[in-house]
């Protein structure tokens, strides 16, 4: 079956001056696979998983220093698109984005209505009042009183913003949705409504949902499986659960060992060094400076290792004959990093 | 208002405690207009205790009161009700000019380690400028506590830090550096308001196990203000839930977090998406928080109580230490 969304080697670099560059999204592929897939992007700030975003959205910053890779929306290549094409045809109608900051994303002196219907009306697909009945409708959807169309941004709350941000995004019924940090500036427990509409919006009408997060527990609320993003790469990807409680790449083994859990006594763990300079990374496996597993076929940069269950880890442990008895031990039961 | 004279008794447990807030209230007026004036009142009848060498988490979301109480607790705000007292002292309303000995003994931490620091001072300059402030002249006493700070947050090689710029730094460093200038001139008391909020995931255990080591290695007492109720288990001795200004449950982490008996405390940990496979695609029970513009979240009472009616502590039957405000659930516990 074709994929919905199929993503191959999808690089974006940027300039960042003096001869310096910045490979924010390199090398990364990933499908989702069907309708109403949800896919985590987890990283730390500088893994790249913002620029992942506005790679698909086709929004990239000016200093753009390598822009290339597939992107197959239900089998049509997109990146071979001119920009008007793709404007006319697949931002906002195919694959919308919800932002981060719930706060600022919203034009200040338009009312929620008139935001909401701007995509509409720009299309010349709705007239006026058939927009004002598409705007209500959106609105209801998001779980917000229709009457909220002639508020403006500041007379909401931030979790009502962030309804509104969605609500926009769904205007044109897109396909996929892409939401970075949508819940970021919100407390637990309004963020926890917003999950709750999008667990909805997921099981009908059934929206694919790349869900970007700097919280590995908020992804594996919402998502079916989880990419784990570093220093541009896609450390690790596979089944939500999977990368819970068997984690195949040490940084996420780190990662998930380093949360304070709520019902667990065991200490969290701090993780190793620093974060690399994105302009300056490391040789061979990007990881290998914090890895505390790290070997001599390390110096090699590791490629994704097919995984059984189709994801895949960048990782030589993972790999049998380079890893060697290695590649007994070092998986976890639970996270067995003694 | 006359000033509450300082002779008043308090009770056993203020006397015993580093710190102590005995029915601390806090009513902001707010300018609604030229001719109109409201009240709001971020904090109402807060009591609590830190004991030497103690970490007492204030867990709440925002609009809690919880870095009000925080500030109140080290007298960066008077409060307009109640006590307060530290070391034995009622500092309540102290003029600010009297207060030079606390400034000593209590510091704070503050939340965003990329606005907190001026980028055009050095972490050395940053670090002594509070040693400047309490008249340190000699340059090499300020040189080697700065570097015995840099030593007790791990910035080390201290060498390496000290010429640095903050702009140079992580998030997780520069939190470092704000709390090295919290140590510098060795307080007793320390209010870390939201410290680890805006540092990366895996940068936030470090700090916290940094914060953690101070108060088991130098006896230095906590007030850890958090919305992140997971930390708290791991990084303090007692935890405080704070909701609309109130204290609504207090006790050990086993009691807050594994036996939680107010609907507010119950809620709030139950909306927390805990990465555990057992926990996903869960819809948590949130619809009934009330969420307006403005206005602090507030979960309608399950038993029908009035949100605005008059809330006290009361003592878990069988569980010392555990402290209820609800009136229905406490007294039936376990």
């Amino acid at each position: 079956m074709t994929p919905l969304l199929a993503v191959d080697n999808l690089h974006l670099w940027y300039d960042a001056g003096g001869g310096r560059v910045v490979r924010a999204v390199d090398n990364v592929s990933f499908a989702l696979e069907k309708k109403g897939e949800a896919i985590g992007i987890v990283g730390e700030s500088g893994s790249g998983k913002s620029s992942l975003a506005l790679a698909l959205m086709r929004m990239p910053p000016k200093n753009v220093a390598r822009f290339d890779g597939s992107v197959r929306l239900a089998g049509q290549e997109l990146t071979t698109l001119s920009d008007d094409q793709f404007r006319r045809e697949i931002r906002w109608r195919r694959i919308a984005m919800v932002f981060q900051g719930a706060m600022s994303a919203l034009n200040p002196v338009l009312r929620v209505g008139e935001q909401i219907a701007e995509p509409l009306l720009l299309d010349h697909r709705y007239d006026k009042p058939a927009a004002g009945a598409r705007v209500r409708d959106l609105l209801e959807r998001v779980g917000l009183p229709a009457d909220f169309a002639s508020r403006y941004p500041h007379e909401l709350s931030g979790g009502q913003r962030q309804r509104v941000g969605i609500a926009t995004a769904l205007a044109l019924d897109p396909d996929v949705l892409i939401l970075d940090e949508p819940t970021s500036a919100l407390d637990v427990s309004v963020q926890a409504q917003i999950l709750n509409l999008l667990k909805d919006l997921k099981d009908a009408p059934g929206i694919s949902m790349l869900f970007i997060t700097h919280d590995i527990g908020l992804a594996s609320d919402l998502c079916d499986r989880i990419a784990v993003a570093y220093a541009g790469e896609h450390m690790e990807l596979g089944p939500a659960e999977r990368v819970l409680v068997t984690p195949h790449h040490p940084y996420s083994q780190l990662l998930l060992a380093s949360l304070p859990r709520l019902h667990s006594d065991v200490p969290p763990r701090p993780m190793p060094g620093d974060p690399p300079d994105l302009s300056a990374l490391p040789k061979g496996c990007r990881f290998r400076p914090r890895c505390p597993y790290a070997f001599d076929a390390c110096r090699e940069h590791p490629p994704a290792i097919p995984l059984p269950d189709a994801g895949h880890a960048r990782c030589w442990l993972n790999d049998r004959n380079v890893a060697g008895a290695r590649f007994e031990t070092h998986l976890p039961t639970e996270a067995r990093l003694d | 208002m006359a000033l509450p004279s300082a002779t008043l008794a308090p009770d056993a447990a203020a006397t015993a405690a580093l710190v102590a807030l005995d029915d601390v209230s806090m009513v902001f007026r707010t300018n609604k207009g030229l001719f109109r004036s409201g009240q709001v009142t971020a904090v109402g009848d807060v009591s609590l205790h830190i004991a030497r060498g103690e970490t007492l988490a204030l867990v709440g979301e925002s609009g809690s009161g919880k870095t009000t109480v925080g500030r109140i607790s080290i007298r960066l705000l008077e409060p307009t009700g109640g006590r307060v007292w530290f070391d034995g002292q009622d500092i309540s309303h102290m003029p600010e000019e009297r207060l030079g000995w606390l400034r000593k003994r209590a510091a704070i931490v503050f939340q965003d380690p990329f606005s907190s620091l001026n980028p055009y001072m050095t972490v050395s300059e940053l670090i002594a400028e509070p040693l400047v402030i309490a008249g340190v002249r000699r340059r090499a006493e300020r040189e080697e506590r700065v570097r015995a700070a840099l030593t007790a947050v791990d910035l080390t090689p201290a060498a390496r830090f000290m010429h640095a710029y903050p702009t140079a730094m992580s998030g997780g460093q520069r939190q470092r550096v704000g709390i090295a200038r919290a140590l510098i001139r060795e307080p007793e008391f320390i209010v870390a308001d939201e410290p680890v909020s805006m540092v990366d995931a895996s940068s936030r255990v470090e700090i916290l196990n940094v914060l953690r080591g101070l108060q088991r290695e130098r006896g230095v007492a906590f007030l850890y203000i958090t919305h992140d109720i997971a930390s708290a288990r791991h990084f303090a001795d007692r935890i405080a839930v704070m909701h609309l200004g109130a204290i609504v449950e207090s006790g050990t982490a086993r009691q807050v977090i594994d036996h939680p008996i107010h609907p507010y405390t119950r809620a709030l940990i139950a909306a927390v998406p805990e990465p555990d496979p057992a926990n996903r695609f869960r819809r948590r029970a949130a619809e009934r928080w009330q969420d307006e513009p403005g206005a602090a979240i507030h979960l309608e009472c399950p038993h029908g109580g009035s949100p605005t009616a008059e809330t006290f502590l009361l003592q878990v039957p069988g569980e010392a230490g555990h402290l209820v405000a609800c009136h229905v659930a406490a007294p039936l516990a376990r």
